[in-house]
């Protein structure tokens, strides 16, 4: 519903007379605004059900086990895309750097690595294996293979490395 | 008759070397993406949709748009074959489509000791149901293109507004979701610039919404990622059933015998999953349950069903893939996805530069016919290779969860980042991720919204220029028969749910819930 009156703000336009540019258009504005009002009805009439027939008491989830296996996946992927281009926050003149950019092949060892040793619990010569072993396919298939250039890390800057 | 010199010039395109081989690479593909319970067809189809943008553009010696569509295709065939795999040998169904062969091929398989036959019976269905939807698609597809081609603004957005309520009014959940859903894909496909009057719209002042949000990354995210999440809170609570899973030529002939026996089911299912695959929004799953349903209906040994029946694996799983076929001829035909994963598919075509829809078959004919040869080419080349390899596929199941879903996310990154060089596509395919995972536990069908996604901007196109063309007056659409027609079925699809909730609340019961959709 939020999105839906959010949406209806911003294409609030539509009732303007001189939307369009040719005669009997209804203009930029009136599409958005009326996929908008319908977004909102529907979504008014799911809420209204919800809060009117009775609800499983356990929630969504099955129970605390459940949560934390989605949030075991879901935290280290944010992470991870975070990591690919670094963290930080732009002026409008300059780019602060918390964490600098790990570039993608960088980023991919970590992550791979992390869950290997996390999730998959083996030998740090195994996860030490797997962490270099996809980034280095993944280089050869993508950057070599179909050209696709990913972003480079920070030690690529500076020439230590070529990803 | 014109049908057969097409289809014999795309078998010529089909089967230069470069098409055979990446046909060979997606079939395989798409049968690990099958037994990868992790990864749908849809996802596996969407996460690898960018690497068909280098192929399209000839990064491989003599490929082009043909070689692109073969490919992601391909995908899709091995997927609709690989799901039933683990269904059958570890009761873990590896696509939505495969669910019902939990009802009888894992029992045919383990109580009844036989996986060679369940396998064997539901190969030979598949193989067959699509080759009936195939034969259909071939000469149903150009008359429908060519009929398509009359059709001026006010019917191509009658034909639009049937689409959408086909998947409000036959959906599998609640309506209003469905609606919700439908208007939420609209309005995310108005954000950037208008395409009539070139002004800025639902930005929010962000240059970088200027040009919109991709169709690619949001589904790689609802997809990819959303499956991704929901399958780790599924993980541990299943326990693998651990079958041989040997197929030898006596199971061939055993299923081949039975098919005999159940040849009048098959054919009909295969016929019905078509009709039914074509209409939109309406995949392989949907479809997969019907043809249980009129397989059961019409047996004579009901008892047995749930027990091992063959008629079980086989009806479901001919009409299952005979709609995976059907669904492309809507996208192909008229530019109306049938299904999530023919919606990717159609964006594909978007990326490459070609415009879905009749004039496809006029402008490039040989990419369509290319097509239609390669689903013959695609299917009897997934049968031979599940004859041959499920013993190797059943090992994929083993591949440790620790590896395989960090692989996945890395494969998915990838793809979202490479089609714009862009790392908001990558946060947009994340932040989608979460709120697909989110949409699929609240029971929100995504079909309507990757739909509404994708069609969004040419719904919107025609419905402006219908308008345009009627001076304002929205009767314009009353005009021509076939719109007015289309208009008052849509009107009637729409109603269906609301007449079936009402009667529902006066005998005081919950309204009955139709198959669930991919």
């Amino acid at each position: 519903m939020l999105i839906a009156a959010v949406a209806m703000f911003d294409s609030r336009a539509a009732f303007s007379p001189s939307a369009g540019t040719a005669l009997g258009d209804v203009g930029s504005r009136w599409y958005p605004f009326w996929a908008a009002t319908i977004m909102g009805i529907a979504a008014a009439i799911v809420g209204y059900r919800a809060l009117t027939t009775l609800q499983p008491i356990e929630g969504a989830f099955e129970g605390r086990r459940s949560v934390f296996a989605v949030l075991k996946i879901a935290v280290p992927m944010v992470a991870y895309a975070a990591l690919i281009g670094g963290i930080g926050f732009r002026t409008t003149d300059f780019t602060y750097r918390i964490v600098p950019a790990f570039g993608f092949y960088l980023a991919t060892a970590l992550y791979m690595g992390l869950f290997a040793w996390w999730l998959g619990r083996y030998k740090i010569w195994w996860v030490a294996a797997i962490a270099v072993a996809f980034p280095i396919v993944i280089f050869l298939v993508f950057e070599i293979g179909f050209r696709v250039s990913l972003p480079k890390s920070f030690l690529y800057t500076s020439g230590l490395l070529p990803f | 008759m014109e049908v057969f010199g097409q289809l014999a010039g795309g078998f010529a395109t089909a089967l230069q070397p470069i098409n055979v081989a990446m046909l060979f690479v997606a079939v395989v593909l798409g049968l690990v993406i099958g037994v990868l319970p992790g990864l749908g067809g849809t996802s596996g189809v969407a996460i690898l949709l960018p690497i068909t943008v280098f192929i399209a553009h000839g990064s491989l010696p003599g490929s082009d748009a043909t070689t692109a569509i073969i490919f992601l295709a391909g995908i899709y065939w091995g997927a609709l074959f690989g799901g039933v795999i683990t269904s059958i040998l570890f009761n873990i169904p590896g696509e939505p489509w495969a669910v019902v062969l939990l009802f009888d091929g894992f029992p045919l398989a383990k109580r009844l000791g036989k996986p060679g036959l369940a396998l064997a019976s539901s190969f030979l269905s598949s193989f067959l149901g699509a080759l009936v939807s195939t034969i259909l698609f071939t000469f149903f597809a150009l008359p429908i293109a060519l009929k398509a081609l009359e059709f001026g603004p006010a019917e191509l957005f009658a034909v639009f507004v049937l689409s959408f309520a086909t998947l409000i009014g036959l959906g599998a959940e609640a309506p209003m979701k469905s609606l919700a859903m439908l208007a939420l894909g609209l309005l995310l496909a108005a954000v950037g610039f208008d395409t009539i009057t070139g002004e800025q719209r639902l930005n929010f002042g962000q240059t970088s919404l200027l040009s919109g949000i991709s169709f690619v990354p949001v589904t790689i995210g609802l997809f990819g990622i959303g499956e991704i999440l929901a399958s780790a809170e599924e993980q541990g609570i299943g326990f693998v059933e651990n079958i041989s899973a040997r197929l030898g030529l006596r199971d061939v002939f055993e299923a081949l015998r039975e098919l005999r026996k159940r040849l009048r089911l098959v054919l009909s299912n295969a016929i019905i999953g078509f009709f039914f695959g074509v209409l939109p929004g309406h995949g392989a799953t949907a479809a997969s349950f019907l043809g249980y349903g009129l397989a059961r209906q019409y047996s004579k040994n009901k008892e047995n069903f749930g027990k091992g029946e063959i008629s079980g694996i086989m009806g479901p799983q001919a009409a299952a893939d005979a709609a995976g076929v059907a669904s492309l001829v809507p996208m192909i035909t008229l530019g109306i996805p049938g299904s999530p994963t023919s919606a990717v598919i159609m964006a594909g075509l978007f990326i490459w530069g070609l415009q879905p829809g009749p004039v496809l078959f006029i402008q490039h004919p040989d990419f369509v016919w290319g097509l239609i040869a390669s689903i013959y080419l695609g299917h009897l080349l997934t049968f031979i290779l599940c004859l041959l390899a499920v013993p190797l596929l059943a090992m994929i199941m083993r591949v440790p969860y620790a590896i395989i879903t960090p692989f996945i996310v890395v494969i998915s990154i990838i793809g979202s980042y490479s089609l714009n060089n862009s790392m908001l596509d990558v946060f947009i395919t994340v932040l989608f991720g979460i709120i697909g995972y989110w949409l699929r536990k609240m029971k929100y069908p995504l079909a309507p919204l990757v739909v509404a996604l994708v069609l969004g901007d040419s719904t919107e196109r025609e419905l402006r220029k219908a308008l345009i063309a009627g001076h304002g007056s929205p009767l314009y659409f009353f005009n021509s028969g076939l719109s007015t027609v289309l208009i008052l079925l849509a009107v009637v699809l729409v109603a269906i749910p609301l007449i079936r909730t009402i009667r529902a609340r006066r005998r005081g019961a919950a309204p009955p819930a139709v198959a669930a959709h991919p």
